[in-house]
């Protein structure tokens, strides 16, 4: 259950929908250009990476 | 229902409040989120959250059928939106979505997005509202999606077109700057790139659109998998956000007007004092990049380092983050205009003064600060004198004399007005400011016109 403290505006919840349509033509068109320039052994940055997988948080434990 | 009472800031949310007893920040949690913070808790996501230093730690005082109390780990200092530079908002905005898409891999959300909840700490964002966790509620928008447009996408898009000067905004928008403001001061050629064209106009001719709508509009169902498309591409968009702007004193180390050794002394004349005194928590007002407080030998618990220029403080943090430093936190002032409280009832955010008198420093650094703040700003001695012993114990000053370079430049630039600043000189400084402090030492830096005090507050 969401307790409503604030107005999270119905717009802002409707233009989501177009929002992540668009968003995931950019990120299908990144990953593209990614895969193009890893098959070409293109150095790519992968600092700041924003997933968080539970397998990491386990190394750290031990 | 309870006899404590709740900070000032503490109202939005019901799910619980923040309040302080015997000077130790603790939150007070009401029954609505005892579902919530049970499973977050027993399910281990919150230690997951801890491990990765992605949430202020905290333990559990006491639970009982009404009230959950919490004691987060303290931070001695917070800062706001408003101080952060370019580079430590950016990190902030990041943290809040890797947050999010955390949350969401293990059906959390996040619900709420304001830039508040983070502060920095131990030289990395953490963030603080242990109460943001809520379920993910399958097939639902992000109801913080607008928050968080108009509290980090918006200012850092203003930073980067016009100047990291505009995140200063955030101090007049405590909601966040609104979406239609955003979308006016964006540049038109942004209005061709797909992702402002859907994340800032669309968003705004959408809350225009739907505002009076009273209700009836239905929420739409949004899958998981396009809540992540919307996360991942907010994340790349502002990592690659970046700056256009040239700092002139970004390199002040290298312009800096007296001779290496002239430096080597000065480092050595304040190390030899912060040692005596054997302080642990110091404020380098004016410090640009924190070049001083890393020439400092002795150990130091917290630093606290600002400077008005945003571009120092932001090298300042770009250094913590490469060196990996957990004792210095960098932040924009200006002290001609400190960050003042604001807020309802204007104690919500807590002024400047009323934060460093918390932390109470050992020691208060004034480096090449003092001709500014007299010829540039116009405050005289005695102003100054009173705003340093109203939060210093100890306060090292550097005091330029009018033959110094810099004080010449200065009062040059007042052209006819100059004979109105006779009254800089050393003389003169001393006489105001043994009113609030004694003088301890006073040692000239050779081959300089600048003199180092060590002064005590007279009350202390």
């Amino acid at each position: 259950m969401n307790f409503l403290y604030f107005d999270p505006s119905i717009g802002a919840m409707i233009v989501q929908v177009i929002v992540a349509a668009i968003s995931g033509v950019l990120l299908f068109s990144k990953n593209l250009v990614y895969k193009v320039k890893v098959f070409f052994g293109v150095n790519i940055d992968q600092e700041d990476d924003i997933n968080i997988e539970d397998s990491d948080i386990e190394k750290k434990e031990n | 229902m309870s006899y404590k009472k709740a900070h000032p800031s503490s109202f939005r949310d019901p799910s619980g409040y923040v309040f302080v007893e015997e000077g130790v920040v603790k939150r007070s949690i009401t029954p609505l989120y005892f579902k919530q913070y049970t499973t977050l808790k027993e399910s281990g996501f919150f230690s997951k959250l801890f491990k990765n230093n992605l949430l202020v730690k905290h333990e559990e005082l006491s639970a009982s059928e009404v009230e959950i109390i919490i004691q987060p780990e303290q931070i001695p200092f917070i800062t706001y939106p408003y101080e952060w530079s370019f580079n430590q908002y950016q990190q902030a905005a990041l943290l809040t979505l890797k947050i999010q898409k955390f949350c969401l891999k293990h059906d959390f959300s996040l619900k709420d997005a304001s830039a508040y909840n983070i502060s920095f700490y131990k030289g990395k964002p953490i963030f603080l509202d242990t109460l943001s966790f809520d379920f993910y509620d399958k097939n639902k928008p992000w109801r913080a999606y607008k928050q968080f447009i108009s509290h980090f996408l918006g200012p850092l898009l203003l930073a980067s077109f016009h100047g990291s000067k505009s995140l200063k905004l955030m101090s007049n928008f405590i909601d966040g700057i609104p979406v239609k403001m955003i979308a006016s001061m964006l540049p038109y050629k942004t209005k061709f790139n797909p992702f402002l064209y859907s994340n800032i106009y669309l968003l705004s001719k959408f809350e225009d659109k739907h505002n009076e709508n009273n209700g009836k509009s239905k929420v739409p169902s949004l899958s998981k998998k396009a809540q992540f498309n919307i996360i991942d591409s907010l994340y790349n968009y502002i990592k690659k956000l970046t700056l256009k702007e040239y700092s002139e004193w970004g390199n002040y180390y290298q312009k800096i007007n007296y001779s290496d050794d002239a430096f080597v002394l000065k480092s050595d004349i304040i190390n030899k004092w912060i040692s005596n005194l054997n302080s642990k928590k110091i404020i380098d007002i004016g410090g640009n990049d924190g070049t001083f407080v890393r020439f400092l030998k002795p150990k130091i618990d917290h630093a606290l380092v600002c400077d008005i220029d945003v571009n120092a403080v932001n090298h300042n943090y770009k250094t913590i983050k490469k060196n990996k430093e957990d004792h210095i936190t960098p932040f924009v002032l200006d002290i001609l205009n400190p960050s003042a409280s604001i807020g309802f009832n204007n104690t919500e955010r807590d002024s400047f003064l009323k934060r460093i008198k918390n932390f109470g420093p050992d020691i208060t650094l004034a480096l090449a600060l003092i001709h500014h703040m007299s010829l540039s700003g116009n405050i005289t001695f005695d102003m100054s004198a009173s705003f340093f012993a109203s939060f210093s114990k100890y306060l090292i000053i550097e005091f330029p004399k009018r033959t110094d370079s810099w004080v010449t430049h200065l009062l040059d630039n007042k052209a006819e007005f100059k004979d109105h600043f006779d009254f800089y000189n050393i003389e003169n400084f001393e006489l105001h400011y043994a009113n609030h402090f004694k003088i301890l030492e006073k040692l000239p830096i050779n081959n300089s016109e600048r003199v180092m005090y060590l002064l005590k507050h007279k009350h202390d």
